[in-house]
């Protein structure tokens, strides 16, 4: 039998399925993996004044402000990422996404990379330049994914599929008389299912989340180089094999599609990327859930 | 003094308490703690709470952390995954034996074991903080007291209300006299959990669940209600004098024998009652305090506070740009620091909220003592004093009958 959970966090809904020894077990398991989420987010999330973004964020420009292992590890990773990618992943966009009425209460304009440094030998963590803003949002969830499913494994549990906002999901095993956990990509032109096993997707839309701008309408995702939000109709999805890749390349891809550029010319392998200008009728059935649906 | 002067005095009072309280900048910031070589900490116990307590300690660039002590091999070896460069024991006598440079132990295992470790530590001349509850026994209670008094170390416990700023700016206004007569007390822990830790094996599974076996654990009262419980006992500096109390289980019927749900009542001597309760079963409101008087009710929510203020109370000059926040038909005045220089930046919405988690204020409190041999936010003393009261509580649940709970075990603390 299998047992659903769920928590709040990241300003989303983390979700998990899984089976476990027997249905105490499958609990309290479930239960340490939404915990080890909650401690993501208590350290990763803009939507809480106390985690440690948020006061990376306060304070990183008056002083060097130190990071626990994993937090340092997380951004000392995409700072490589934001060099493998030509600046598409770039974690340094808080001010632009909180000017253009997204998370935070800054102002802000395009990033051209060298926003913080990091110090491995102290584990600390400094802005270069004022009103520098980090934002997690396009690959922490996936991050905590991860987590959550090493915590399962840990535990036992060899069957769960996890999944954060529906934007990303990351599959441990197999259901029972199956390869996969079946995924229906949704706003894709042909729909597309993904067998999930032992691998992430992550899907990346601007229109998941829209905000008004100068009496517009304004996706959530944004070229780091120039601050400009993508247009509405990008949607990519990545395959990875685990949800912090996902995540971040997803994200990286929509930005290189929007530059016109193909990411698969960039994203190293391992890294299965699909990607779409949804049509308008596609718009029209999934406007309000551009990401995966879970079957 | 007229009651009129008495109620201008008090408005005057609590008005110039707030603006003192406000008035300092960074009154919710990291403590400053004196520059020198970081303190050198171990911490004992790698489970939920010790791993939450490395990831702060971690961030507090006035210590290092040295060591880390778990008997069970898998959470040692991915607390030091976390940690990182530092050493692992499997044992707090062997970290005690073959770490001298350990000049502080943070104690967080299971209630059961902190006072053998404590007074381990204690006596070979550390620094300790120890988790809260302190004890599951009023004999071990007793011994870590008389340890702690005979100390010239900092002993500290971890009751973190009384490190919390949002709690400390609360209690001015509630020292101050802002709410007047205090007409009851009512606070709850609320979350759906099944308060079980998962071990790879049924045999591993009982070890964990400590807090489900009834010869170990305080239950509900003692591991969730004591933090709350040290929050009055702070706030009005005395303790209950008999407790009530019922539980059942509601949801989690898996064989424990620990209620999933409990009320809880603890009198004090002039006939208040605080009114307390916890379940498992829904998470509706969460955990909070609330102090209700003549003239206003003080809500503490661990990030957040609010006072909401009856009709005919006087109003200071400072509400007039007070944050507030409705809660249906009430209205709450947001409990900011800072405020005054926030509003007059016209950022007061950015003072809503902790800066820091409170586990950091309360670490970060125990490394500025420990540095600079200072009074920690809470002692052992005032932390056994309640934990008594947890115990008593519990033996109330226990026994289903009103137990006494004696001044005088709880002065000898």
């Amino acid at each position: 039998m299998l047992e659903r959970l769920a928590t709040l966090a990241m300003g989303a809904r983390f979700e998990l399925v899984l089976e476990g020894r027997d249905r105490i077990h499958a609990r309290a398991a479930g239960e340490a993996a939404l915990e080890e989420i909650e401690r993501c987010d208590a350290r990763w999330s803009l939507f809480r004044t106390d985690s440690l973004i948020a006061r990376v964020n306060r304070e990183a420009v008056q002083r060097d402000v130190p990071l626990d292992a994993d937090t340092f590890e997380l951004l000392a990773a995409c700072e490589e990422l934001r060099a493998l990618t030509d600046g598409a992943f770039d974690v340094a966009v808080g001010q632009r996404m909180a000017a253009l009425g997204f998370r935070g209460a800054a102002d802000g304009a395009s990033n051209d990379g060298g926003a913080f440094e990091l110090d491995g030998a102290r584990r600390t963590l400094r802005f270069t330049r004022a009103g520098t803003q980090l934002d997690l949002g396009a690959i922490a969830k996936g991050e905590a994914l991860d987590r959550a499913a090493g915590v399962l494994r840990e535990c036992g549990v060899e069957r769960a599929l996890l999944h954060g906002g529906t934007s990303s999901v990351l599959a441990l095993g197999a259901p029972p008389q199956s390869t996969g956990w079946r995924v229906e990509l949704a706003g894709f032109e042909p729909a597309r299912d993904v067998l999930l096993c032992e691998r992430a997707l992550s899907v990346s839309a601007p229109r998941g989340r829209v905000a008004q701008h100068n009496g517009a309408s304004i996706g959530h995702i944004l070229d780091p180089r120039t601050g400009e939000p993508l247009p509405l109709d990008v949607r990519v999805a990545a395959l990875a094999a685990n949800g912090r890749e996902a995540e971040a390349w997803s994200t990286a891809a929509a930005v290189l599609c929007a530059r016109g550029l193909d990411p698969r010319a960039c994203a190293p392998a391992g890294i299965e990327l699909f990607t779409a200008a949804a049509t308008q009728a596609s718009h029209a059935v999934h406007a309000h859930s551009p990401a995966p649906s879970l079957r | 003094m007229s009651p009129q002067d008495r109620r201008e005095f008090l408005v005057s009072t609590a008005g110039g308490l707030a603006a003192c309280a406000l008035t300092p900048s960074l009154a919710f910031a990291r403590p400053a703690i004196r520059a020198g070589a970081p303190v050198q900490v171990a911490v004992i116990g790698a489970g939920r709470q010790g791993r939450a307590i490395l990831g702060e300690l971690a961030t507090i660039p006035e210590c290092a952390v040295a060591a880390v002590c778990d008997s069970d091999d898998s959470r040692l070896q991915a607390a030091l995954r976390r940690a990182q460069g530092v050493r692992g024991f499997a044992s707090h006598a062997e970290l005690l034996d073959k770490a001298p440079e350990v000049e502080a132990l943070v104690i967080a295992t299971p209630t059961h074991l902190h006072t053998k470790i404590a007074l381990a530590a204690i006596a070979a001349g550390k620094h300790v903080f120890v988790e809260t509850p302190l004890a599951h026994t009023l004999e071990d209670l007793s011994a870590l007291s008389e340890a702690a008094r005979r100390s010239t170390k900092t002993v500290a416990a971890g009751f973190q209300g009384r490190a919390n700023p949002v709690y400390s700016l609360a209690r001015s206004f509630f020292k101050a006299g802002a709410l007047r007569e205090l007409a009851s007390l009512r606070a709850q822990n609320n979350r759906k959990t099944s308060w079980r830790t998962p071990g790879s094996t049924p045999e591993r599974d009982r070890e964990l669940n400590w807090h489900l076996d009834p010869a170990h654990s305080l239950g509900l009262i003692g591991e969730m209600g004591a933090h709350q419980f040290d929050v009055y006992s702070w706030f009005l500096a005395r303790q209950p004098v008999a407790a009530r109390a019922r539980g059942e289980l509601r949801l989690h019927k898996d064989g424990r024998e620990i209620p999933d749900t409990v009320a809880c009542e603890l009198v004090y001597d002039d006939g208040l009652v605080l009114d307390w309760s916890c379940t498992l079963a829904n998470s509706y409101e969460g955990r909070f305090e609330l102090f209700n008087g003549a003239m206003a009710a003080i809500k503490l929510a661990w990030t957040h506070g609010w006072m909401f203020k009856e009709a005919d109370a006087p109003t200071a000059g400072w509400e007039v740009y007070a944050n507030r926040q409705q809660f249906h038909n009430d209205s709450g005045i947001t409990l900011i620091a800072d405020a005054t220089k926030l509003a007059a930046q016209g950022k007061l919405q950015e003072g809503v909220g902790l800066p820091y988690t409170s586990l950091y204020y309360s670490l970060a409190d125990f490394v500025k003592c420990v540095a600079e041999k200072a009074a920690p936010a809470c002692s052992i003393s005032e932390a056994a004093r309640t934990t008594a009261v947890a115990i008593k509580a519990h033996e109330a649940l226990r026994t289903r009958s009103e137990v006494a709970i004696d001044p005088k075990l709880l002065e000898a603390l």
